[in-house]
């Protein structure tokens, strides 16, 4: 009875309310990767290695309106987390995090002009110009 | 090699604005450089109310792109119940906290200047201000080194570079970057090095989804550590080199590492310059102490595991110190777990050290400490911290201050309030 309960629920709620806004990582067209891991995805925009899967180096950029909402669906951490993980690996020397960057507009821009740069959007903003390689339910 | 073609530079961590370069704000050189030329509470205050001001990411560029200027600090204040003998960081401290509050153990300043020159090549600048070798709060330059990254698999560093003998070592003055207000004392506090001059080398290499690391360094040093507060030991470093081995599979971190550190150690203060002075013996206070000591070759062998994920932090480390004293050893080991609720994240620890050799003496260490404590996060650029510990000492040798000579060890207690922030 629970189950049924608890599914019907779950589909009222799905009818009545707009799709949850997923977060997209993307790519440029001309990049030459098609789809990425979550790990990888972590691996790069961790710092932890930077290489895309078809070899080239890794450029990941930060948006700031959304940086809070992708951590927390990356690797389930807060902001302050996230900086204290970077503090370590910045004040020891060790790596530099992702170029941060202000505004969707200039992550599109960003991502056009550079085959290895990649970042990430809301899924409801996905255009043409830009290429989904993973998809991060929230 | 493929070229990266970003249309304009651009910085790692600083903000990138899609259209002029040149229209980023620019923080003027003036004020960062005269900053960095005040001392004690004006800097401090300075780069609090820079962390203040600060927005959610961390670091700034000052007018180019490519120049970044970041930093970290600790304001804190320790409360020590022991009046036998006062409390240290570490055994580069020639003084300790005695009974009471005390402010200079922990408060420190660090601060970093970035250049990038490409996307593979860039220097890195970053210098200390704590209460160290000499009494003081003097600013001490902990790395200065160029970095070189010719495909994402390899790194190459030369210059001045922090000591990565074991896991957290190299940022370990860091407060932001971890739980504690320090480190444990009986884990970190007997390191002898901060900072070496020679040249590292890191492989990254993935088995399937986990990454395998391997970091190779080498050259030289020099420190100077306190045994009492009349007796230093003056650490020339003509070799030190060594590797780590790291396995990172999901949230673990795993690192087995193994380093050799050569020198030739002079002793200084009252103590060196009273066994010098004794008429008709003829001794030699390097002989005397070295004897004692054995400090010129000394081995580490570490392992260390760290884990990650979600709310649940672990650390977990041991190490073995070989010298060249009576088969003299330094074993110590903590381990750590923290859970986080929210924007608390309240902790518990256990750390212990005790030295061994076939000819104890009153300079053995042998102690272990309980600790509870919590990081409280204000902001993602500052965290206020509170701790206790309660540490069992059997033998204080040299990880205490002014010690009563009838004092054999027992129990303290020390309580941390601590600040720490980046900006």
């Amino acid at each position: 009875m629970n189950r049924v309960r608890t599914f019907l629920l779950a589909s009222t709620l799905a009818v009545a309310l707009p799709v949850s806004a997923d977060i997209a990582v993307v790519v440029s067209p001309d990049s030459g990767v098609t789809t990425l891991t979550r790990s990888e995805a972590i691996n790069i925009f961790m710092g932890r290695y930077r290489k895309l899967p078809n070899g080239d180096l890794a450029l990941p950029i930060d948006q700031s309106t959304l940086k809070a909402r992708f951590y927390r669906a990356l690797v389930d951490k807060d902001l302050a987390e996230i900086n204290s993980y970077w503090a370590r690996l910045v004040f020891s020397g060790e790596a530099s995090p992702p170029q941060q960057s202000d505004s969707a507009a200039d992550v599109r821009q960003l991502i056009t002009h550079n085959a290895n740069a990649l970042s990430y959007i809301d899924s409801a903003s996905a255009t043409d110009d830009m290429r989904v390689v993973l998809t991060l339910g929230e | 090699m493929r070229r990266l073609c970003i249309a304009r530079p651009i910085s790692r961590w600083g903000r990138a604005r899609a259209d002029d370069v040149r229209a980023a704000p620019a923080r003027p050189f003036g004020v960062v450089w005269g900053a960095l030329r005040l001392t004690g509470s004006g800097l401090l205050a300075w780069a609090l109310l820079s962390a203040a001001l600060t927005s959610a990411a961390f670091g700034q560029t000052l007018g180019d792109e490519r120049l970044t200027f970041s930093g970290f600090g600790t304001l804190a204040a320790v409360h020590s119940n022991q009046e036998n003998t006062d409390f240290i960081r570490d055994i580069s401290q020639r003084e300790g906290a005695g009974e009471g509050w005390s402010g200079k153990t922990d408060t420190l300043l660090g601060a970093q200047l970035g250049y990038r020159f490409t996307d593979e090549l860039d220097v890195v600048v970053q210098g200390l201000s704590r209460y160290q070798e000499s009494g003081h709060f003097e600013p001490e330059l902990s790395w200065a080194f160029v970095r070189y990254r010719p495909d994402p698999a390899v790194q190459l560093r030369a210059g001045r570079l922090g000591w990565d003998v074991y896991q957290l070592a190299d940022s370990r003055y860091v407060g932001y970057a971890y739980n504690w207000v320090r480190p444990p004392v009986d884990h970190f506090g007997t390191l002898q090095l901060t900072h070496i001059d020679g040249a590292d080398v890191t492989f990254t290499q993935p088995v399937g989804s986990d990454l395998v690391r391997l970091k190779l360094y080498a050259g030289r040093s020099d420190s100077e550590i306190y045994l009492t507060e009349g007796l230093s030991a003056e650490f020339d470093v003509d070799q030190v080199y060594g590797g780590n081995l790291d396995y990172e599979t999901g949230p673990w971190r795993f690192r087995v590492s193994y380093t050799q550190v050569h020198s030739d150690v002079d002793f200084r203060g009252p103590v060196a310059d009273q066994i010098d002075s004794i008429p008709f013996a003829n001794l030699d206070a390097n002989n005397v102490l070295g004897d004692v000591f054995g400090f010129d070759r000394i081995t580490l062998f570490s392992l260390g595991a760290l884990y990650d994920r979600g709310p649940v932090t672990v650390q977990a480390m041991v190490n073995r110190s070989k010298v060249t004293r009576h088969d003299g050893q330094i074993d110590s080991g903590f381990v750590s777990v923290g859970y986080r609720v929210e924007r608390v994240t309240p902790y518990v620890m256990f750390s212990k050290v005790k030295t061994t050799s076939t000819n104890p003496d009153g300079s053995d260490i042998d102690q272990q400490t309980y600790s509870v404590g919590a990081r409280y996060d204000i902001a993602a650029n500052l965290a206020l911290k509170a701790q206790f510990d309660r540490i069992d000492t059997q033998s204080p040798g040299f990880l205490w201050r002014d010690t009563d000579s009838d004092w054999n060890g027992g129990w303290s207690s020390i309580f941390s309030l601590g600040l720490d922030f980046i900006f």
